[in-house]
């Protein structure tokens, strides 16, 4: 049996300290993140448009090119750099707020486009960042600092399905739904991001995972019983799966 | 007259309430008055503070003062950080549970008090803001224990209405403590 | 956040809150927000409060969206609102000028933090260009408020409500990061002004006349030369009636002192200290950033030697007191990038060195 022992990716930045809440899934997420830029051998090859959020740290921790576009725009700037330098990877690394509620219409028409971009949506159900209001993917009942008695249909309407909506958009190649909740699930989670950035380096089109990931503060959670709410709440209205892979014979 | 107080300490200690109550306090004693957080204190740990600014002759007090009457710093990293911001005469009122006796300045007053200890004492260290508060108005004299015990169920939302009465054990214990053996 | 009453008694509250509060008050019908720090803890009250009132309140999708959202709500004549801060009030300069063209009585809370770009959460006055000339196109106007205590937070929001429904306009309360989480005691008094008629225009369903059509497209330049007249005509009525400021010990004054938002009350503790060493210096405090006092200003420039002007930013409101000074006498400048007031004993120094 081969011996792991645990190493730091490479594309991790050198002595970088999370600056990520203790026990937040976006520590996780990252870590992954670098490890398949390693084993792709990307990470000198890459570009990201970072996104706002408790996100946008990321250019502090991963050691690749980096352009901190404004609050839901990442995938237009990252539509640009692929544009103009088709041969580099480009991924974007965002929360569910700034790529499905103010940055929407950027999301959905880069994957109608079918840009060859790999796009992550970390969803923690709230603006981790500005102190956990009702975001475009609040449970319903889930209180929030604007739902303070929880989130109701008439006032706010119901949450989004990510993954399933990128999924309908002709131009995506890949799109998936992952957590991070137990060791099994982030290798799942892992080999989804490094799948879709093969399909980009392919050229195939948009990819797309979704991360349902937790943010303890807001949350106002431990890390365990966050991962709990993750399993029980979340999965029942977000399930996990492939909804499209262009490349496999059958998806979900 | 103008005074002012620096109350600071670690994210959780409760800081920012104890500074209300103070506020709230000189309210009801019908001065004027000013609470601001220090700014860029983010959701993630490290030190917090908020300053506290009471004016009884100006309708409109100054903010960012460069000197403090008052320091109430509830560990050590707050000590440190403040100790120079304390007026020539002014008060250094220190956490000894949690910072260090030491007095690095000679112009200025000192109070130790082990206010950690001490909440832990009448059952909840969450008081020991409470309890600060106290040792710190009695030091500067310059509002009553029965206007900061208005000020207490002022500022403590109705659901938490519970907690009043430890909360005011710690006031009186703060208020009463014996500042020259302090 | 408990508090939606008039009080004879002071409350101590957050600038955030007691506008919030002000504004519920004043008889806003909708709220349309997006979160943005320094001002979130706005919309966090009003998504409580107004729908316990059974008020319109909308979490929506983005700035853009939102004041879309406030220019909906405004042009059936209900009093609607959004706040924000720096960068996402960028997004919000194409709704300001067809709100400016639409003569729409939309009400926007600007909360000024560090920029330019996302910057930081810092207070700051650098966007005093991006309220008072604004980044929309064309010829246009925002009435622009500019508090300096909480209790002028609460004062100003009633006061930008009336300007706003008065003129149909679009009206902005400019505050800082600072007086956002600043608490202070205030009072809330009933709404003070008189509630505006506006059957004459509002959309309400064509029921026993016309559709009525509120636009900005003018095909010919004709008809847009017509309105634009008009347009600053009202302007100019605005600028007569509406310009306030306050002022102090200007009489008998060498330098006069100008700042405008919470660093003016580092600046009045200036003055003061400055008045005690015998140094005759007076104090100007614009709160209606437009219409700017220029009047004044270019009053006394006949009478003092110099103006100071000091601000958190780099020099913003400075050409409009030069323009207003029109080369009479010299305008010094005294600021700070971002962040805090500068200290009282900063400012004092920069006084007594220019004095010299
Ligand atoms: C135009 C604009 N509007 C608002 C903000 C404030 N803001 C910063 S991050 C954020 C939301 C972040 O939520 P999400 O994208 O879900 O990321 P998370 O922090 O939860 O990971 C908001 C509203 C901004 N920076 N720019
Ligand atoms: S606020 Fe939430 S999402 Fe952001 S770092 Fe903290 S736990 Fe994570
Ligand atoms: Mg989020």
């Amino acid at each position: 049996m081969a011996v792991q022992t645990f190493k730091l990716p490479k594309s991790l930045k050198e002595g970088a300290k999370f600056s990520f809440c203790p026990g937040c899934d976006h520590g996780v997420a990252v870590r992954i993140l670098a490890e398949v830029l390693d084993e792709l051998g990307l990470t000198e090859n890459t570009i990201t448009a970072t996104s706002i959020g408790c996100s946008v740290t990321i250019y502090d921790f991963i050691n690749v090119d980096a352009i901190e576009a404004p609050h839901g725009r990442a995938l237009a700037e990252a539509t640009g750099i692929k544009r103009a330098r088709p041969d580099k990877c480009v991924f974007t690394y965002q929360g569910d707020g700034d790529f499905a509620s103010i940055g929407i219409g950027e999301s959905l028409h880069c994957a109608l486009r079918g840009e060859n971009i790999t796009a992550i949506c970390i969803n923690n159900t709230t603006y981790g960042m500005t102190g956990g209001q009702l975001g475009p993917t609040t449970l319903l009942g889930q209180k929030t600092t604007t739902s303070p008695t929880g989130r109701n249909v008439e006032y706010y309407g119901y949450p989004i399905k990510i993954a399933e909506h990128i999924a309908l958009c002709d131009g995506t190649a890949y799109s998936a739904r992952v957590s991070l909740d137990t060791v099994a699930n982030i290798k799942k989670a892992k080999q989804a991001i490094k799948k879709a950035f093969e399909i980009q380096m392919k050229g195939l089109g948009f990819t797309f995972i979704e991360i349902l990931s937790t943010c303890p503060t807001n949350w106002k959670m431990t890390p365990e019983q966050a991962h709990d709410r993750v399993r029980n709440q979340m999965m029942e209205v977000f399930k996990p799966g492939v909804y499209k892979d262009i490349t496999a014979e059958k998806t979900v | 007259m103008e005074k002012n107080f620096v109350i600071a300490g670690f994210g959780g200690q409760g800081v920012l309430l104890a500074g209300e109550v103070l506020a709230n306090a000189f309210m009801l004693d019908n001065k004027n008055v000013t609470w601001y957080p220090c700014y860029g204190a983010e959701m993630r740990g490290g030190t917090v503070n908020c300053e506290i600014v009471m004016n009884d002759t100006e309708e409109v007090s100054a903010v960012n003062l460069k000197e403090a009457d008052f320091v109430v710093a509830l560990n050590q990293a707050s000590v440190e950080r403040f100790v120079s911001k304390v007026k020539k005469g002014g008060w250094m009122i220190a956490n000894s549970s949690l910072a260090k006796e030491i007095k690095t300045r000679d112009d200025i007053n000192y109070v130790f008090a082990p206010m950690t200890k001490m909440a832990e004492e009448i059952g909840n260290i969450k008081m020991t803001n409470i309890l600060a508060l106290g040792i710190a108005a009695k030091v500067s004299k310059l509002t009553s224990i029965e206007t900061l015990t208005n000020a207490l169920d002022n500022v403590i939302p109705p659901h938490r209405k519970n907690l009043l009465p430890l909360n005011l054990k710690a006031l009186k214990i703060g208020y009463e403590y014996d500042l020259l053996h302090a | 956040m408990e508090c939606l009453q008039k009080t004879k008694k002071k409350v101590l509250m957050k600038g955030n809150y007691a506008i919030a509060n002000a504004a519920v008050m004043a008889g806003c019908e909708c709220y349309f927000g997006y979160p943005i720090t320094p001002q979130s803890e706005i919309g966090e009250f009003m998504s409580g409060k107004m729908q316990e009132l059974k008020r319109a309140y909308v979490s929506a999708e983005s700035e853009l969206a939102a004041i879309n959202m406030v220019i909906g709500a405004c042009s059936t004549g209900a009093k609607a609102m959004t706040s924000s801060s720096s960068c996402a009030v960028s997004l919000m300069q194409e709704a300001i000028s067809y709100a400016s063209a639409d003569e729409l009585p939309i009400v926007l809370v600007s909360v000024m933090r560090g920029g330019p770009g996302l910057g930081n959460i810092y207070p700051s006055q650098g966007d005093y260009n991006q309220a008072v000339i604004g980044g929309g196109n064309g010829d246009y106007q925002t009435i622009v408020l500019a508090p300096s205590t909480v209790q002028e937070c609460v004062d100003l929001t009633y006061k930008a409500f009336y300007l706003a429904h008065k003129y149909k306009n679009p009206t902005i309360l400019l505050a800082d990061g600072l007086l956002g989480q600043m608490m202070e005691p205030v009072e809330f008094t009933e709404y003070p002004y008189p509630e505006i008629d506006n059957s004459s225009w509002a959309l309400s369903g064509a029921k026993g006349r016309n559709g009525r059509i509120i636009r900005s497209y003018a095909p010919l330049a004709e008809n847009q030369c017509v309105f634009l007249n008009k347009l600053y005509g009202k302007y100019k009525q605005i600028e007569e009636n509406e310009t306030e400021w306050e002022e102090i010990d200007t009489e008998d004054a060498d330098i006069v002192l100008i700042s405008f938002g919470s660093p003016s009350r580092n600046v009045k503790s200036a003055m003061k200290i400055c008045r005690k060493e015998g140094l005759k210096v007076g104090f100007l405090r614009p709160i209606t950033l437009w219409p700017f006092p220029s009047k004044r200003i270019a009053e006394l420039s006949k009478k003092v030697k110099m103006f100071l002007d000091i601000e958190v930013n780099m020099g913003q409101m400075l050409k409009d007191v030069k323009l207003a000074v029109n080369g009479a006498v010299p305008v010094e400048f005294f600021n700070r990038p971002v962040g805090n007031p500068p200290e009282v004993d900063d400012i004092v120094n920069k006084i007594r060195e220019i004095m010299k």
